[in-house]
């Protein structure tokens, strides 16, 4: 019994190491409690408790990681089914699918190379730990990627709708370059050499680079801004709280599947574009109360009411940013909505968030729905 | 839209254990004793009680000679708050700590969702 005991105190001790520090402590007391527990069989279901505690820990943590990447070899796979389509199916001879190639190309570059020039900055990752933030950075760039895909189904299809992307102009896309350029090291540059600099000034210069490139290759600046803005919004430093991201990403969603299911109907399509814009910022309302309204108490009203008016606009921005790049997926002449989709939803997530930030502070009980412990319930 | 919070039936006891003195530093096997519930049932409820501010948690201070250091566990100024009003509004014997050496059943609360 000694004998078996001392095993598992030995499993234990080395179990708890593996857990994330923040976790380790549990296991580590389990083991400390263990000396006081009567020796025996009390002492080794005591010590069998911790060990089951520490798998526990691990397995969630492991699992939340594994999912993750999952996702993000799907990703990958899908981002490289993009540019293989469009090398593939694109009639090679036509020079006006080069362009086309051009922004699948840039926005897989983008999905490759932002998380590493920002790496040092955190910017744009890793990935916040949480299901809200992972699962939104996965859907996200899967759409990105989704995007790219029907570009290039739409480029086997010449001829049909409206999508021409025009002749490939090589000055033009090294401009857009040289501009990504400019506006991803303007600011690190002018701060490293002006510290004592207006950080306005300091920002307009990429500014001016960003809208140059957004009026030269509109398509190509898009798709590096929405990959941006997908990374940063889910990075460990960002500031949209994890209600923020669930609330727009559910929001965007709701808005983009009626539209959808309208546009096959004939005789709504005179009203579609207004549908659109009308539900962008109603839904993108929604969001902007609901993030404002589980923004946790801080205890100063004022900083309350800016945090909540600050969550309100992420939500939803969040949400017509969703609700655009979904709906330029479904159907590809919806591209204004890449643009006027987040602009709408920061409008109504201002407005939802003005709403809520006023709302009385109430007491949050604390509820969780993991392992049964807590049950919450409307 | 009022919404209210029932926690298990396991987790209420500890809550209750906690809340009889709830500016005494509790240890892990006086709770265990208290509540009858097994490590392996007491450990993880501690650590969500104490990922949501309800419970802090910290070490014996000092170096005890011949033992390991202690971890020590309280209710938080919110978390007795919160203790108190799930504790009034359970039903009374699930309230109620479960007799040493034995775990209370794990059952959903009267008034709980499906």
């Amino acid at each position: 019994m000694e004998r078996l005991t001392w095993m598992l105190a030995g499993m234990l001790r080395h179990a708890a190491g593996l857990l994330p520090p923040g976790r380790r402590q549990w296991a580590e007391a389990v083991r400390a409690e263990a000396g006081h527990v009567p020796a025996g069989w009390p002492r080794l279901r005591w010590l069998a408790g911790g060990l089951w505690l520490t798998a526990r820990e691990g397995a969630k943590m492991m699992a939340g990681k594994i999912v993750y990447r999952l996702g993000a070899v799907a990703v990958a796979a899908l981002a490289a089914w993009a540019v293989w389509l469009s090398w593939r199916t694109s009639p090679a001879a036509d020079p006006q699918t080069v362009t086309d190639r051009v922004r699948v190309l840039v926005g897989v570059a983008a999905l490759v190379a932002l998380p590493w020039v920002a790496r040092r900055r955190g910017w744009f990752g890793p990935v916040r730990s949480s299901m809200a933030a992972r699962l939104v950075r996965l859907a996200g760039c899967a759409a990105v990627c989704g995007l790219g895909l029907a570009v290039v189904r739409m480029d086997s299809h010449l001829g049909l709708g409206p999508h021409q992307p025009g002749p490939f102009s090589l000055p033009r896309e090294i401009a857009a370059v040289v501009l990504l350029g400019a506006a991803l090291a303007a600011r690190a540059v002018g701060k490293a050499r002006w510290p004592d600099a207006d950080p306005s000034a300091l920002w307009a210069v990429p500014g001016t680079a960003g809208l140059l490139m957004f009026v030269a290759v509109p398509l190509q600046a898009l798709a590096v801004v929405y990959v941006a803005g997908i990374l940063a919004a889910t990075s460990w430093r960002s500031p949209a709280a994890n209600a923020s991201l669930a609330a727009g990403a559910i929001a965007g969603l709701a808005g983009a599947l009626p539209v959808y299911a309208a546009a096959g109907d004939d005789s709504y399509v005179g009203w579609l574009v207004l549908g659109i814009v009308v539900l962008t910022l109603l839904l993108a309302g929604l969001a902007g109360v609901a993030a404002a309204w589980l923004v946790p108490g801080t205890g100063d009203p004022q900083e309350l009411r800016e945090a909540r008016l600050r969550q309100g606009l992420l939500a939803g921005l969040v949400a017509g940013a969703a609700c655009g790049l979904l709906l330029t997926y479904l159907f590809v002449v919806a591209v204004f909505m890449l643009v006027l989709g987040p602009l709408l939803g920061a409008v109504g997530g201002a407005a939802g968030g003005a709403v809520a930030a006023d709302h009385p502070r109430r007491s949050r009980p604390a509820r969780s729905w993991s392992a049964g412990l807590f049950v919450s319930h409307w | 839209m009022s919404r209210r919070a029932a926690l298990s039936a396991q987790a209420l006891a500890v809550l209750a254990a906690l809340a009889a003195r709830p500016s005494a530093w509790r240890h892990g096997y006086d709770l265990a004793r208290e509540t009858g519930l097994k490590s392996g049932t007491l450990y993880p409820i501690l650590v969500r009680l104490a990922d949501r501010e309800i419970v802090q948690a910290c070490w014996e201070e000092g170096e005890p000679a011949g033992r390991p250091r202690r971890h020590l566990y309280r209710l938080t100024s919110d978390g007795l708050a919160t203790a108190t009003a799930a504790l009034a509004a359970a039903p009374a014997p699930a309230a109620r700590p479960a007799r040493p050496g034995r775990a209370a059943a794990p059952r959903r609360l009267a008034g709980e969702g499906p």
